[in-house]
């Protein structure tokens, strides 16, 4: 009997089982198609949780708070909860707010919220705004005027950074999250996923279309691409640029943003030997002349980046952006600069007994986020000549120790700019360096600051409080690293990517990916 | 035994102060300044010189570093190991939160470990040069050969993309530890098995279990009383030591996975130079395994009588 039956029987049972268990995932996927929450995968769960708490808001802006001005797409600021703005003399930005907001729970959004939240910032060392104790004054309900502790003209371009995102009195966010957002929160399970629904009472006009979004921290970017294959989720963000192409072969759409962050090299004008040859303009010059750009978007980045003249977005330029030219690529004119120069020789080239062979620092953000660029690098400035050696640090924290020793000619760097001020990476990196600072603190300014003609451009920056006046200052100083003292070469922008299934019909992706505003979200049902 | 334990638990105390210092002194010898690596985090770019000034004051980091020793080293005695520089976060919270979490992963992932690789160790051992043998030695070759990565998004792909029976990654279902558990489970089994199979050989060719066999006992009961309660001694000492590298380094799978233990803890804190992290870490990780070596020392005495300490 019994045993050739029971399998038998087993058998009939199971693949009557399972049937149904098929069915049932069939109706559950149905089900599933239909619901207007959506899935994202997002990289890593990284909020504070102490007294600097920022849950909710940064790294990834869940779209629970929001700031008194918004960075648009076009790296514009925009009023959200602040209605208008204006400059008051000497140091004091006058800022009206809107009256028709109030916070989740129903407390009505005022001055004293954007004064609570401004002495916490302050509280905790200020931000990147510089604010006091007493830089915040409430003028009337509906009025601030906020001071900053230092002479601070960009301030209402940093006060639209998430971290400046307005709480209501009292909240904790490490304790709850309550703010005047699009979304509220539902869940928040540390590490693992964010829920937040759709609040229905939201002031603004982009009320959104959805009815939430459970967002999953996947920390691998290919468990992402898988998770999006496997239909775990319907949206992942920061697909990563070589494989990018994989989306799209799963049957899902890749969509792009703007470009909004960079990749380029720095040379090291002020380096000690051997790390002294950076310091020839024409040498400077030749390895510009020598980069091909379009080779490292094509090879590198397998298409999925632009070819990049400016190092921060050119949209947060303006009109000015014409200001910086394009670098060419004009590989005759390298070898004659550096022949006129003195360096001469059939491989590598040389002068005075001293080889040109550099070094390149690959290792910010990390060493793999360049991918092959170091390689590609080398072999196109070996068609000029100059030998390049790559160094890879293990980390940022390596890295920087290295900057701030000066030990390397070339720094290969990527980042991307996620606030509305055009003057302040290029200040912060090639601004002349306090005399006796920390060279820690200074080893930017140190191994690569032009000097006084660029200084001037970034003071005009920082003290101009109109911005076209500003972006044409920033648009002439990033000319003069780029085109003039070829101090910075830029070699690509890149946007953002996200891949998405079939269930997103609409999304607009911001280039600064903690700007992201989720109200743009539809889908299918 | 329990002067033994004593004995052994009286021994921590400056072994802890030894390795406390070893990683304190060496987190501070690697480059890079913790105080502008937080605040990069925090603003999604560069620091200024006064920021990263006032964040190295208020972490303390302007202190000399002995000093900054004691003071922690007076802290960690009344167990407060600081606070996280990326998140503010205890330390030993963020320890207490996460181990359990890692706990049940190695745990799992060493069941599955021990369930593939005892059986198939001594049956490749008691079958040599059979079908069973062949396989053992096929499955081990892969198993040590694939990287525990590989082996994941082998998994992931099968499980989760084609027949869609789990989850890819995450940790809120009982669904969600299938796929890491029986990664590490294989990665960890494939060298087990070859121990297990060499001691058994080792043990079937020796006099006793011919004595065992001539005395006309059950080839079972001379293979499993005799020759395989003898092949697990240093079995024991490998599994313990393999737990305890699972419970300290299962950072890859755990980021594949999205687990988040402590594995992903300590690798984001070396990288942000999150020195009380590592520190508490180090500490934390270091009385763990010696808890284990204990526990195996201890375990080594049931299996074997010779070990047992004597009784007065």
């Amino acid at each position: 009997m019994g045993i050739t039956q029971l399998n038998r029987r087993t058998l009939v049972q199971g693949v009557a089982v399972g049937a149904v268990g098929i069915h049932a995932l069939a109706a559950t996927n149905s089900l599933a198609q239909s619901d207007t929450t959506v899935k994202i995968g997002v990289s890593e769960d990284g909020y504070r949780t102490d007294e600097r708490a920022n849950v909710g808001f940064y790294p990834l802006n869940t779209g629970i708070f929001e700031s008194l001005v918004h960075l648009g797409e076009d790296y514009q600021i925009k009023p959200l909860l602040a209605e208008s703005w204006e400059f008051v003399e000497p140091n004091t930005w006058r800022i009206t707010l809107r009256q028709d907001v109030s916070f989740h729970d129903g407390t009505a959004f005022n001055a004293e919220a954007v004064k609570y939240t401004m002495d916490r910032i302050a509280s905790n060392g200020g931000g990147s705004m510089g604010l006091g104790a007493d830089s915040c004054v409430i003028v009337d309900d509906f009025t601030v005027e906020i001071t900053s502790s230092r002479p601070n003209r960009r301030l209402m371009q940093q006060i639209g950074h998430p971290n400046n995102s307005i709480l209501p009195v009292g909240l904790n966010p490490a304790e709850s999250r309550i703010g005047t957002g699009p979304f509220k929160e539902v869940e928040y399970v540390a590490g693992d996923h964010f829920t937040v629904e759709t609040n229905a009472e939201y002031w603004g006009d982009d009320k959104p279309e959805i009815a939430g979004i459970t967002f999953n921290f996947y920390p691998d970017p290919t468990a992402r691409m898988l998770a999006l294959q496997a239909g775990d989720v319907d949206m992942i963000t920061d697909v990563s640029r070589p494989a990018a192409g994989q989306v799209e072969q799963m049957g899902a759409t890749l969509l792009r943003s703007p470009v909004g962050g960079y990749e380029a090299f720095y040379i090291q004008i002020h380096g000690e030997e051997p790390y002294h040859l950076g310091a020839d303009p024409a040498v400077r010059e030749a390895i510009s002349l020598a980069i091909d750009r379009n080779v490292i978007v094509q090879n590198a980045w397998q298409g999925n980046a632009e070819p990049g003249h400016t190092m921060i977005p050119p949209a947060i330029l303006g009109d000015s952006v014409s200001i910086v030219a394009e670098p060419t690529y004009d590989l005759e004119k390298a070898k004659s600069l550096l022949e006129e120069a003195g360096w001469t020789g059939d491989d590598i080239r040389a002068k005075d007994g001293t080889a040109l062979t550099l070094t390149i620092i690959n290792g910010y953000g990390t060493a793999a986020d360049h991918g092959t660029v170091p390689e590609i690098l080398q072999a196109q400035l070996r068609e000029a000549g100059i030998d390049l050696q790559i160094v890879q640090t293990p980390d940022t924290a390596t890295y920087e120790q290295r900057l701030s020793l000066g030990e390397g000619d070339l720094w290969l760097e990527a980042g991307s700019q996620n606030d509305g001020n055009p003057g302040f990476l290029p200040g912060l990196l090639f601004a002349s360096p306090e005399e006796g600072g920390d060279p820690e603190s200074t080893m930017y300014g140190r191994a690569f600051a032009p000097g006084a003609a660029f200084d001037e451009q970034i003071e005009i920056t920082n003290n101009a409080v109109d911005m076209a006046e500003v972006q044409e200052a920033a648009a002439l100083g990033m000319n003069l690293l780029i085109n003039e003292e070829h101090i910075v070469v830029p070699l690509c922008g890149f946007f953002r990517m996200v891949g998405a299934s079939e269930k997103i019909t609409e999304f607009s992706l911001h280039p600064s990916g903690v700007n992201q505003r989720w109200t743009s979200l539809r889908v299918k049902g | 035994m329990g002067s033994f334990i004593l004995r052994r638990v009286m021994l921590l105390v400056p072994i802890w102060i030894g390795i406390s210092l070893l990683a304190f002194l060496l987190t501070n010898l690697t480059p890079g300044d913790p105080a502008r690596l937080a605040l990069q985090r925090e603003l999604g770019h560069q620091p200024d010189t006064a920021q990263v000034e006032e964040a190295r004051e208020r972490m303390g980091l302007n202190d000399p570093l002995p000093i900054q020793y004691l003071r922690w080293l007076g802290h960690a005695a009344t167990g407060d190991l600081g606070t996280s520089y990326r998140n503010g976060q205890p330390v030993l919270e963020a320890l207490t939160n996460r181990f359990p979490t890692t706990l049940k992963l190695a745990a799992l992932g060493l069941a599955i470990s021990v369930t593939i690789a005892l059986p198939l160790g001594a049956l490749a051992a008691v079958f040599r040069g059979r079908v069973v043998d062949h396989f053992s030695r096929i499955f081990a070759l892969v198993g040590a050969s694939m990287p525990s990565f590989w082996v994941a998004y082998l998994l992931i792909l099968a499980f989760a993309v084609n027949l869609r029976l789990l989850p890819v990654a995450g940790s809120s279902t009982w669904k969600h530890i299938v796929l890491p558990a029986v990664t590490l489970g294989i990665a960890g089994s494939a060298s087990l098995m070859r121990v297990v199979r060499s001691e058994m050989l080792e043990n079937l060719g020796q006099d006793y279990v011919r004595t065992a066999r001539a005395k006309g006992l059950a080839n079972s009961y001379v293979i499993s009383r005799h020759a395989f309660r003898n092949a697990l001694i240093p079995v024991t000492t490998i599994l313990g030591m393999r737990f305890a590298g699972m419970l300290g380094g299962t950072v890859i799978v755990e980021t594949i996975f999205a687990w988040p233990g402590i594995g992903k803890l300590i690798i984001d804190a070396i990288f942000d130079r999150d020195y009380p992290i590592i520190q508490g870490f180090v500490i934390f990780m270091g009385t763990v395994t010696l808890l284990i070596n204990l526990t195996v020392d201890i375990g080594y005495g049931l299996i074997d009588p010779r070990v047992r300490p004597a009784k007065s």
